[in-house]
Formats: structure tokens, C-alpha cells, sequence
């Protein structure tokens, strides 16, 4: 009770606070400013509308924002300022917002239709997701996402096989081990891979790894997850160098001189203070490359079969049918109808589980900033 | 010459059994890279290899780098050489041990001896314990050499006794069949064998003890360095001499030779003529090019950049200077980091429900510039908060001290402070999203091949209509292709297709090595401005 009286006064401060901002802002400033700003605000307000509504009179307003804008620039730079600063702020938090509300709406008339019974209470979307099959063109019509989250857990399971250990020694060797001069040439050459197209990843692993596997294992047919696995891994590499070597450096120089004071060597001081002090941070590391892996499109999408299948048997990585990005890529053209909205639910799942892991990984590093004390 | 630095009155005759030590990491780098050649088939495992078999030769080298590194640490055990062992090995190498042993003995029971899949990893699990044990109980210097030094030994009697020789093959019965062949199964044994040798024959280099854990880590931990970087040279040297041919189809130099252009009124002829860079695919063409699809990227990222970095540069002067740190900032922090690992093709789909109806209706170029600017948003937003953030509080206290206004000391202080992480940023940023392909292959690239007349121009394109929204630009509302695009529309194209190419393999690769081109050119000019602006800050 005391706490919820609390939490109110509170929140009752807040907006006290906000207003008294607010009433600051007025007091500071001409009528003739904050009209101009007005103005800016409500017509920019309005062409968002109109864009959204697909008319064809959104320039108006439009015009009108930026005859105000450019006005209040010349005239009262000093609010016109940071009425914009303010506007391009909401606007970063508003393509967010609009993304889930537009691949969200797209998905819905699917996820009605597959909707699914489980002890007399009837679940949408359900039914996506308790049996395995994919058929879009005969009858029962069923979009399955269970091969493709198959897929999508194969190749990130590769993926993160590869890049986790060699990611995170290569981020010891950078933060740690490596002369100044060595540094210089490694840390550029991290970067220039991931500056990599995924597109021209995929095209050598298509033309050269894919027939080499094939030949190799005798299989029938291209495409296997365990190699798409390897290449997704290698390009998720150097996002969980770059994280990880910001997680060791965050490590205070202090712990570690505390601790070579103590006659241990580099390595030792290592694995027993720099690698336990930043391990939430390496840890942030390595999800932020799974998610990476799970939303890498193009190199699975021309290596793999593009069947969305299961693999017989389940553990058989040696062939590729379908991962969740691949999908979309793969028959967003001839999609229409429901079919094009499961391409929206993949798009959902991948998206929802992407967010969570950011989340997940950008709390682990904040405790692990606040744990450390600041000292960044 | 490890010993070269030492201090004679301490450590005496220890030279000998260092340069064995020494030599036998040598023996596993030799395995590694002969394991390497196998694997790509730059040696055959069929053929001779100076004088012997290649198996043979393989699976003596393995006998002889186990057999050393298993009398190093019994001979350490029994004092005839001089290390300082601790009590264990420690859990991460039994571990370490016991994966690879588990492997040998279900490959052994399930396959060798036919005793069917459950009786395999029963002896997986009884080996990897044993390994375990072996490696984790007794003094350190048998338990990280034995076991592991008996592993190459039991490999490499297998391919001498030809167990598994050149013709061996092992089908996995499954209902998608999958076979295991010797080309594979021997170089990757010999890499493993090689890379856990070498680990071991470190440790012994290092005497063991907290100095030989050290040299053993960093033995690996340098190689895997070494790898990655070997691995980016590979790649591009590769494309590079894949790509060339095609780039240099038809190529003339000399005055005379190029296309005419007029760049703001100036008519003027080029030097050279690059047939690949400079025409569009037609059927009357002598040689086909990827203009289209080059002028496509360029506007891509231009138009990006000219959405995304006011609305980004805009965010992070809201987020530093304006907002106090809170709920607000965070809950924006949250949501650009968010966006930031949001997948691209997410970002496709979302430009396809969202600006493809507002736009006519088709793909267009302006769809694939905003969703792509959507997706750098995020990352400018984050760099230019960094480089604001990194302008010292110094700054704009002397500023406001002189009574300056706010937004004149950030324009006139802080802006210019931070321009140069944010320049580079930007670049790097561009560098990501000019390689993209799954945004722009829902939201604006059509047709395999594009004609060079289609060659988008912008500026050319607008045009003032009588009806709202009384500006129009064709140019900017037709599909038209992009680099990474057209490489992906080379890789899935039908072979009906491509029967005006005369080489299409060479036009791959040619494209990819253009596309390449283009992205690590904005990587190495955002790289060398980082170098040159660390260097000039440090100056100063």
C-alpha cells in the first residue's frame, strides 16, 4: 500500500516535472516561436496521417512543415532546433513502432486461420506450430513454420559453434595478447569482414562449398545446413569479436595489474580475473551473434533446397531444406493470399526473437557496467 | 632462441629437450598444413607424397608427433626432464580430451565393429570418461600428454594398418543417405589430431605450469588469429582472380577508345573503355556490363543517406544534449539497439507492406532507398551518439561560460568536435547496407537483366504534374537493380536466361568482384578516416 502511494507521487512528480519543463520552455520563448513550432508540429503531424491513409494530398501538409521549418530556422533557430532534434528522435522510435505494427497486421488473417484446438479452447496460430507440414498449393492447405524453425535452430546451432570460441579468442587475442602493430592489421581485417556482402558469401559457398559437400558426402542433391552453418558462423564472427573486445576492455586495468602484481602470468590473469569479470559481456557477445546467424538471409537463401521440409532424421545436418529468412526470400514473388501472410508470420518470429535476445544481451551489459562501476 | 633471454645460473641444459619440444609443435604445423592441402585437394590421398603414400605418410607423422609427445611427459614424470607440473591438468583439457576420444571409440564400436549406434555411445561415454579421468587425476605433465598424445598415435595406426585407407567409405543408413568418405574423414582426423598435438607439445615447450598453460593458449590463440585473417585474404584474392577476367572482357585503352559522357555540362570522352562497367545488357551488345545495376547502387545509398542521416544526427542531439539521461533515452537506446539487430529481411518485409502501396503499387527505387535508410538509421544514431558523447563536458562548459546559447554551442562546438566518429560512422554504416540484399529484393529490384538504356537518372527525372502531389519522378518509381541484387538474380537464373552471355560464370564472378569492389571501398575510406583523424586528435 505505502509502495503503490509511492509509486504515484511518484509518477504524480513526473508530470509535475515534465509541465514545469514544459512551462519553461513557454516562458522562455516568443509566441511568434512557439506558433512556428506549432505549426511545424500539427502539419507534420498531419502529412504522417495522410501518409499513412495513401493520399495523395500528403504533400500539402508536408510543404507546409517545411516552409515552417525552414521559417522558424531563420527566425528562431534556437527552438526551431530542438523542436526538430525532438521530432527526428520520435521519429527513430516510430519506424520501430511501425514495423510491428505493420508485419504484425499482415500476419494476422493466417495466424485465424490456423488456428488450432487443444482441449476444447481454441489457439490462433497454434496449429503453425504442432505439425510439420508446408503445402501451399493442394488442399488441406497448411503453413507449417516447424521446418523452418528446424532450419533456422540447425544453422545457428552451427553457426554459433563456429563463431562463439574463435569469436571470442580472437577478441582475447585483440583486447589482451596482440602487440600495438599487430592489432592495427587484424582489428581493420575483423571489420573488412564483416563488411563482406552476405550476398558474395553465399554466392562461393553456392558455387564452390555446396557441390564440394556434395561430392564429399555423396548426397543427393545441394545444400546443407552444417555448411550454411559454417559460412552464417563465419559471418556473425566478427560481431561477437567486436562486443566481446568491448567487454574485456571495460574490464578496470586496475583488477588486472592488481593481479600481474601478484606474479601470475598474462594467461592466468586471463582466465581467472579479465575473463570471469567481463563474462556477461562476452556472454552479450555470443548472443548478439546467434542473432545475427538466425536473421542472415542471402547465404541461406542460394544455398540451401528452399523445400521447407523436415530433415530426415531430425539431426541430419548434412541436408539443407529451409530456414525462416530463406523462406521469404524464396517465394515472396509468386506468394499471394495467405501463403504471402505466413511469409509475415516467419518474419514475426524472427523479428520477436531477435528483439529478445538485443534486450536480453543489452541488459547483460548494462549489469555488467553497473557491476564494474562506470568505469567504461 | 627461446632460451636466449634466460638467465644461465638458473635454468641449466634445458636447450635439448626444448628444441624437441619445439620440433614436434613443428611436426603438428607441417600435419596441419599437409591435413589443410588434403582437405582442398591440392594433395591427393590416393597418390605418393616424397616416396610414400600419402595415408602412410599422414599416419606415420601421426605416430611419430604422438609418440614424442607422450615420451615428453613421461620422461617429465620420471625426472628426466626438468618442467614444474601442478598437480592436474586441470577440468577445460579433460574436457578438451575427452570429446575427441569419445569420437574415436564410437567411430570404433558403431562402424568397425559393427555393434550398431546404442553399443557406439555407450563407448563414446565410457571413453570420455576414461579420457577424463586420465587427463584430470594424475600430475600435469602426464595428464596433458598422454591422452592426448595417444590420440594421434591410435590415428595414425589406423590409416598405417589401412583400417581407414584412401577407398574407405562409411554410408550413415539414413533415409536422406549421407556417406562419410576417406577425402574427408582422414584430413579432418589429421587437423584435429595435429591441432591437439601441437596444444600439447606447447604446453611441454612451456615446462608445463602456469607458463606452459600460457604458451599453449597462446599457441592457439595466435593461430586462430592468424587463421581469420589468412581466411579474408583467401576469400578476396579469390574473388579477385575469379573476377578480373570478366571485368577486363573487352577492355580497350587509349585516347579514343571510351564512351562519351557529359558530367555538369563539360562533353568529354573517356580514356579507356570498360565495357563491363559501362554498358547494360542488350542482345546487339558486343559485351555486356552491370551499369544499370552500379548507377542503381549509387542512388540506393545516396538516397539512404539522405533520409537516414539528418533524422540519426537529429536523434543523437536530442538524446546527448537535449534529454536528460532517463527513462525516456533509455527506452530510445533500447529500441535503436533493437533496430540495429533487427534482421534485414524483416526490414524487406516491412517496406513491402508499408511503402510498396504508397508508392504505386510496384517496386520502386524509392522504396528500396527508404528501407534502406530505415536499416542505417539505427546505426547512425548509435555512432554519432558515441562521437558526441566522446566530446569532453570541458567543451561546452567553456562555450556556455561565454554565453552562448545551447544550439550554438552544439553547432558551433560540439558538432564539429564529434564530425569525425560520425563521418566515419556514416561510412562504415554505407558500407553495410550498399552489400543488402534481401531489403531492396522485396522492396525494389526487378528483372535479371537490365538494359543500359534503363540506367536510372534521378536528377533528370522530375517532372511538376497539375495533379497532387504535383512533383513526380519516374525514375524514382520504377524497379531497377542494384549490384548485390544482380548477383543474386545471376546465382537463381534459369540457364534460358543467360543465353546472351557468352561466359556467364565469368559475369558472376566479375559482378561479385565489382560488388566487393564497391563495399570495401567504402570500408577501407572509413577505416583510413579513423586512422587519420585517432592521428591528428593525438596531435593536438
Amino acid at each position: 500500500m505505502a509502495q503503490t502511494t509511492q509509486r504515484a507521487e511518484e509518477s504524480a512528480g513526473r508530470v509535475r516535472r515534465g509541465y514545469g519543463r514544459l512551462r519553461d520552455i513557454v516562458d522562455d520563448h516568443e509566441p511568434a516561436a512557439l506558433l512556428t513550432v506549432a505549426v511545424m508540429g500539427v502539419s507534420l503531424l498531419a502529412a504522417f496521417i495522410g501518409f499513412l491513409l495513401v493520399s495523395p494530398l500528403t504533400i500539402v501538409p508536408f510543404a507546409v512543415f517545411l516552409v515552417a521549418a525552414g521559417y522558424g530556422w531563420l527566425r528562431h533557430q534556437e527552438l526551431t532546433a530542438l523542436a526538430l532534434a525532438l521530432t527526428t528522435t520520435i521519429s527513430t522510435l516510430l519506424v520501430l513502432g511501425l514495423i510491428i505494427v505493420f508485419i504484425f497486421r499482415e500476419s494476422i488473417p493466417v495466424i485465424q486461420y490456423e488456428t488450432a484446438t487443444v482441449f476444447g479452447v481454441s489457439v490462433p496460430g497454434l496449429r503453425m506450430f504442432i505439425q510439420p507440414e508446408w503445402e501451399a498449393v493442394t488442399p488441406p492447405v497448411r503453413y507449417s513454420m516447424v521446418p523452418m524453425i528446424h532450419g533456422t535452430l540447425m544453422t545457428t546451432l552451427v553457426a554459433t559453434a563456429v563463431a562463439a570460441p574463435l569469436g571470442v579468442s580472437a577478441a582475447l587475442f585483440l583486447s589482451e595478447i596482440a602487440p600495438a602493430t599487430v592489432r592495427e592489421v587484424v582489428k581493420p581485417g575483423v571489420e573488412i569482414l564483416a563488411g563482406i556482402p552476405s550476398i558474395v558469401y553465399g554466392f562461393i559457398g553456392f558455387t564452390i562449398l555446396s557441390p564440394w559437400a556434395s561430392t564429399q558426402f555423396d548426397l543427393t542433391g545441394q545444400g546443407t545446413y552444417l555448411f550454411v552453418g559454417i559460412v552464417v558462423g563465419l559471418m556473425a564472427l566478427p560481431t561477437v569479436v567486436s562486443v566481446a573486445e568491448d567487454a574485456l576492455s571495460t574490464v578496470p586495468e586496475s583488477m588486472k595489474s592488481g593481479s600481474l602484481a601478484m606474479g601470475t602470468t598474462d594467461w592466468q590473469t586471463m582466465t581467472s580475473i579479465t575473463l570471469p569479470a567481463a563474462f556477461s559481456g562476452v556472454s552479450a557477445a555470443v548472443l548478439l551473434g546467434v542473432g545475427r546467424a538466425i536473421g542472415e538471409t542471402m547465404a541461406a537463401t542460394v544455398m540451401l533446397k528452399g523445400v521447407p521440409k523436415l530433415t530426415e532424421p531430425l539431426v541430419n545436418a548434412f541436408y539443407g531444406q529451409e530456414t525462416l529468412t530463406s523462406l521469404i526470400a524464396n517465394n515472396y514473388g509468386e506468394a499471394d493470399g495467405l501463403q504471402l501472410d505466413a511469409l509475415f508470420v516467419a518474419g514475426v518470429i524472427l523479428f520477436i526473437t531477435v528483439m529478445v535476445i538485443s534486450v536480453g544481451a543489452q541488459y547483460i551489459e548494462w549489469r555488467m557496467r553497473s557491476k564494474l562501476g562506470g568505469d567504461v | 632462441m627461446a632460451s636466449a633471454t634466460r638467465n644461465d645460473l638458473v635454468e641449466t641444459d634445458t636447450s635439448r629437450t626444448d628444441a624437441v619440444a619445439a620440433a614436434t609443435v613443428g611436426v603438428s604445423a607441417v600435419l596441419f598444413v599437409l591435413a589443410l592441402f588434403a582437405l582442398v585437394e591440392v594433395v591427393t590421398l590416393t597418390e605418393s607424397l616424397a616416396g610414400l603414400p600419402t595415408v602412410t605418410l599422414l599416419g606415420l607423422l601421426l605416430v611419430l608427433l604422438g609418440g614424442t609427445v607422450v615420451a615428453f611427459g613421461v620422461g617429465s614424470r620420471l625426472g628426466y626432464v626438468d618442467t614444474t607440473p601442478r598437480m592436474s591438468a586441470g577440468l577445460i583439457a579433460g574436457l578438451a580430451a575427452a570429446v575427441p576420444w569419445a569420437a574415436v571409440a564410437w567411430g570404433v564400436v558403431a562402424h568397425t565393429l559393427n555393434f550398431g549406434n546404442a553399443a557406439g555411445f555407450v563407448a563414446a561415454g565410457v571413453a570420455a570418461a576414461a579420457a577424463f579421468a586420465a587427463t584430470s587425476f594424475p600430475r600435469e605433465d602426464v595428464g596433458s600428454t598422454v591422452p592426448i598424445g595417444l590420440l594421434p598415435v591410435v590415428v595414425g595406426l589406423v590409416f598405417l594398418t589401412s583400417v581407414i585407407g584412401p577407398t574407405w567409405t562409411w554410408p550413415l543408413g539414413w533415409e536422406q543417405p549421407v556417406t562419410f568418405n576417406a577425402e574427408l574423414v582422414i584430413p579432418v582426423a589429421t587437423l584435429f589430431c595435429a591441432l591437439y598435438a601441437g596444444w600439447a607439445a606447447a604446453k611441454a615447450y612451456g615446462g608445463f605450469g602456469a607458463r606452459g598453460r600460457r604458451m599453449g593458449a597462446y599457441t592457439l590463440i595466435y593461430l586462430n588469429a592468424t587463421s581469420i585473417v589468412a581466411f579474408l585474404f583467401v576469400l578476396i584474392a579469390f574473388t579477385v582472380v575469379q573476377g578480373l577476367p570478366g571485368i577486363f572482357t573487352g577492355a580497350q585503352f587509349g585516347f579514343g577508345t571510351g564512351p562519351e559522357s557529359t558530367i555538369l555540362g563539360v562533353t568529354f570522352q573517356w580514356p579507356f573503355s570498360l565495357p563491363f562497367v559501362m554498358n547494360g545488357v542488350a542482345l546487339l551488345n558486343d559485351f555486356q556490363g552491370v551499369l544499370p545495376a552500379i548507377a542503381g547502387t549509387i542512388w540506393l545509398v545516396i538516397g539512404a543517406v539522405v533520409f537516414a542521416v539528418p533524422l540519426g544526427v537529429g536523434a543523437a542531439i536530442f538524446l546527448t544534449e537535449y534529454a536528460e539521461r532517463g527513462r525516456f533515452t533509455q527506452v530510445v537506446e533500447v529500441a535503436t539497439n533493437g533496430l540495429w539487430s533487427t534482421p534485414s529481411i524483416v526490414f524487406g518485409l516491412f517496406g513491402f507492406a508499408f511503402l510498396i502501396p504508397r508508392f504505386g503499387n510496384q517496386k520502386s527505387l524509392l522504396s528500396g532507398m527508404l528501407t534502406l535508410a530505415f536499416m542505417l538509421l539505427p546505426l547512425v544514431v548509435i555512432t554519432s551518439r558515441e562521437a558526441m558523447l566522446a566530446v569532453p563536458d570541458e567543451y561546452r562548459d567553456a562555450s556556455a561560460a561565454l554565453g552562448v546559447s545551447k544550439w550554438q554551442t552544439i553547432r558551433s562546438v560540439v558538432l564539429p568536435a564529434a564530425l569525425p566518429g560520425v563521418v566515419t560512422g556514416i561510412i562504415l554504416g554505407v558500407g553495410r547496407i550498399a552489400g543488402e540484399t534481401a531489403p531492396i529484393l522485396l522492396t525494389m529490384a526487378g528483372g535479371t537483366f537490365t538494359p543500359g538504356g534503363q540506367t536510372v537518372d534521378v536528377i533528370g527525372g522530375f517532372e511538376f504534374t497539375s495533379a497532387p502531389p504535383f512533383v513526380a519522378n519516374p525514375e524514382l518509381l520504377e524497379a531497377t537493380s542494384a549490384l548485390p541484387y544482380q548477383l543474386f538474380a545471376l546465382i537463381t537464373a534459369g540457364v534460358g536466361e543467360s543465353s546472351n552471355l557468352a561466359n556467364i560464370d565469368q559475369f558472376k564472378w566479375a559482378t561479385a568482384l565489382i560488388l566487393l569492389v564497391v563495399v570495401l571501398s567504402f570500408y577501407a575510406v572509413g577505416i583510413g578516416a579513423r586512422y587519420y583523424f585517432r592521428r591528428k586528435l593525438q596531435y593536438e
